[in-house]
């Protein structure tokens, strides 16, 4: 049946056929909303709730303490300590995420043979649980036997084996380094399938105009993907800054506390010092700082798709 | 870069693929210290390759630790959820798409936001919760609390898949006669095949794969899933057994591999839709 008809069918039919249907579309959204509701809108009010008591996790008993929380978290060292460290890993590891991310997507968008392969396995360690990579890394981080250690001595680099996590700035290096590894095939996949639509007469003009390499990637490539490289630094901000697997297997927020980031301090407060309201305090500054990210993509992806997100 | 250069090619294969190998060393190397027996591990000077190849490592995992008792719980939960989430996130998704009802565009803006709410927020009121409701340390308990996550992500997910449906062959469908539903059964979910198969591996994979949840909510080796139970082995052998650990990496990645193997591109047109194209 063409287009035309149907089009001329609807209108015979009388209503338009959304509101006809209006009431079957209330019923296939209801179980999502009902889930939503129990598990994901109550909870998120329960967590501002507690933040506003004082529990003891062991019992689960609490008391009221209005505001008292939020002034012990603001004035406390730890908080900011641990905001600053949050800081420092999520720049750090993001930066090179972007880094390596653009240049491995700008190589695997050359001809080369078994490319399709090459692609997919650079995949890896974005789909591979944070456990084995963790596991994997601190293998390689090994004191004696771990490779790294083995291949600088090997080497003569140094003669000394290198405590890959165990103090600093070492632990910091090494965290924002395996989290670079794990998560830059995002920044890969979304940027290649950017580059693959870049047309190519803008090359083309840019080679007549007599455009070297290095001016092509900036004046032509880096500008076509400057779209897509602010979703993902806001995506990854995001998802980075309350990464916990990652960092709490690696070094466990050690040594002392120089990599307790946030979301490592929330779960310390809560079964660490058993102080569960005082970690829900945590939890929703967290929400705060990652509210600002998340109100920007939502207004972004609102505005670029034209009302619908 | 006009003239044919026939060296080109192979050199720079050679140099993509020797960078590849490095990002990809890691795992090559568990793999590798996965099948070397325990004393070469400690050898001086150190052996890259294998001098001889064993599976013992694989036997003593299957045969003397808990990790069948993990993986069949990993299954259970993940397998479990992922069915969940998928009945209704298809029903949802297919609501967004295809009908107009007042607070629609509000529903889809919640589900998005929803999916960038960090777990961390959510873990302590759904442990109290669990634990009043009286399922805490139970396989459900982490099938509800990965539905927080993967709901909204397979919503969304199957809202951009649905949303990129042409809807002439259900108008054809409606205007011959078919109920709405029996429209959605015969020409709304054959076209939609691929993207639940995407969502789905999409979702499997992330259930398959959570940690923090699973560290949380559940501390009984009846319901722990193969994340915390690999490393609850780790902390709680004197002895860090880098080989076994290497074999239990290799075995707890196996649906992985598996998926990456058959439904490579199934994984492919699931990322185009996570909204990164934005």
């Amino acid at each position: 049946m063409s287009a035309v008809t149907i089009e001329a069918r609807k209108t015979t039919l009388g209503m338009s056929l959304p509101s006809q249907y209006a009431l079957i579309g209330v019923l296939l959204i209801a179980p999502t909303l009902l889930i939503f509701a129990l598990v994901i809108a109550y909870p998120l009010l329960e967590a501002i709730y507690l933040s506003f008591f004082s529990i003891y996790t062991p019992t689960l008993q609490g008391q009221w303490v209005g505001l008292e929380n939020y002034r012990t978290m603001l004035s406390s060292q730890e908080f900011w300590k641990a905001l600053g460290t949050n800081i420092v890993w999520t720049v750090g590891t993001l930066t090179l995420q972007v880094v390596f991310g653009i240049a491995m997507a700008l190589l695997l968008n050359l001809n080369f043979y078994f490319r399709s392969l090459a692609r997919s396995l650079v995949l890896f360690p974005y789909f591979v649980s944070t456990v084995v990579a963790v596991l994997v890394w601190r293998w390689m981080f090994n004191d004696t036997y771990g490779i790294l250690n083995r291949a600088i001595l090997a080497s003569g680099l140094s003669d000394m084996p290198l405590d890959w996590l165990g103090s600093m700035p070492n632990a910091m290096i090494s965290i924002i380094l395996v989290g670079a590894w794990k998560y830059f095939p995002f920044v890969v996949i979304a940027v290649l399938a950017r580059l693959q639509t870049i047309p190519s007469e803008l090359y083309e003009a840019a080679h007549i105009d007599g455009a070297g390499p290095w001016s092509r990637f900036w004046d032509v490539t880096l500008p076509q993907l400057r779209e897509v490289l602010i979703v993902i630094v806001l995506l990854r901000t995001i998802w980075d800054f309350k990464e916990f697997d990652l960092i709490y297997l690696l070094t466990g927020g050690g040594p002392v506390a120089s990599t307790q980031t946030l979301p490592i301090l929330v779960y310390k407060q809560a079964f660490g010092m058993n102080a569960m309201g005082k970690a829900s305090t945590y939890a929703i500054g967290i929400m705060v700082v990652l509210l600002v990210f998340m109100v920007l993509y939502l207004y972004r992806t609102r505005r670029t798709k034209g009302g619908s997100p | 870069m006009t003239r044919p250069n026939y060296w080109k090619q192979p050199l720079v294969s050679l140099a993509v693929w020797a960078i590849v190998l490095i990002v990809i060393f890691p795992l090559i190397w568990m793999v590798i210290t996965s099948v070397k027996p325990q004393t070469e591990l400690f050898r001086i000077p150190a052996t890259f390759w294998p001098t001889e190849i064993t599976f013992e490592h694989y036997r003593t995992l299957l045969e003397k630790t808990a990790f069948l008792k993990y993986m069949r719980n990993s299954v259970i939960i993940s397998t479990s959820t992922t069915i969940l989430v998928i009945t209704v996130a298809v029903l949802g998704a297919y609501s967004l798409t295809r009908f107009t009802y007042p607070g629609r565009e509000r529903i889809a803006f919640l589900v998005l936001a929803t999916y960038l709410l960090p777990s961390v927020v959510l873990v302590l009121p759904l442990y109290l919760m669990m634990v009043k409701v009286g399922i805490a340390n139970s396989l459900f308990s982490l099938v509800v609390a990965y539905t927080t996550f993967a709901l909204p992500y397979a919503l969304w997910l199957l809202r951009s898949f649905m949303a990129s449906m042409p809807e002439e062959l259900e108008w054809a469908a409606l205007v011959d006669g078919a109920s709405r539903l029996g429209a959605f059964v015969d020409v709304v979910l054959p076209q939609a095949i691929p993207g639940i198969i995407s969502t789905a591996l999409f979702t499997f994979i992330v259930t398959w794969n959570e940690y923090f949840y699973a560290l949380i909510l559940v501390n009984t080796d009846e319901a722990r899933p193969l994340t915390t139970g690999v490393i609850t082995m780790l902390v709680t052998s004197f002895n860090i057994e880098w080989s076994l650990l290497m074999a239990a990496a290799v075995a707890m990645s196996l649906p992985l591999i598996i998926i990456f193997v058959f439904l490579q591109g199934y994984l492919v047109r699931g990322f185009a839709g996570t909204g990164v194209k934005g």
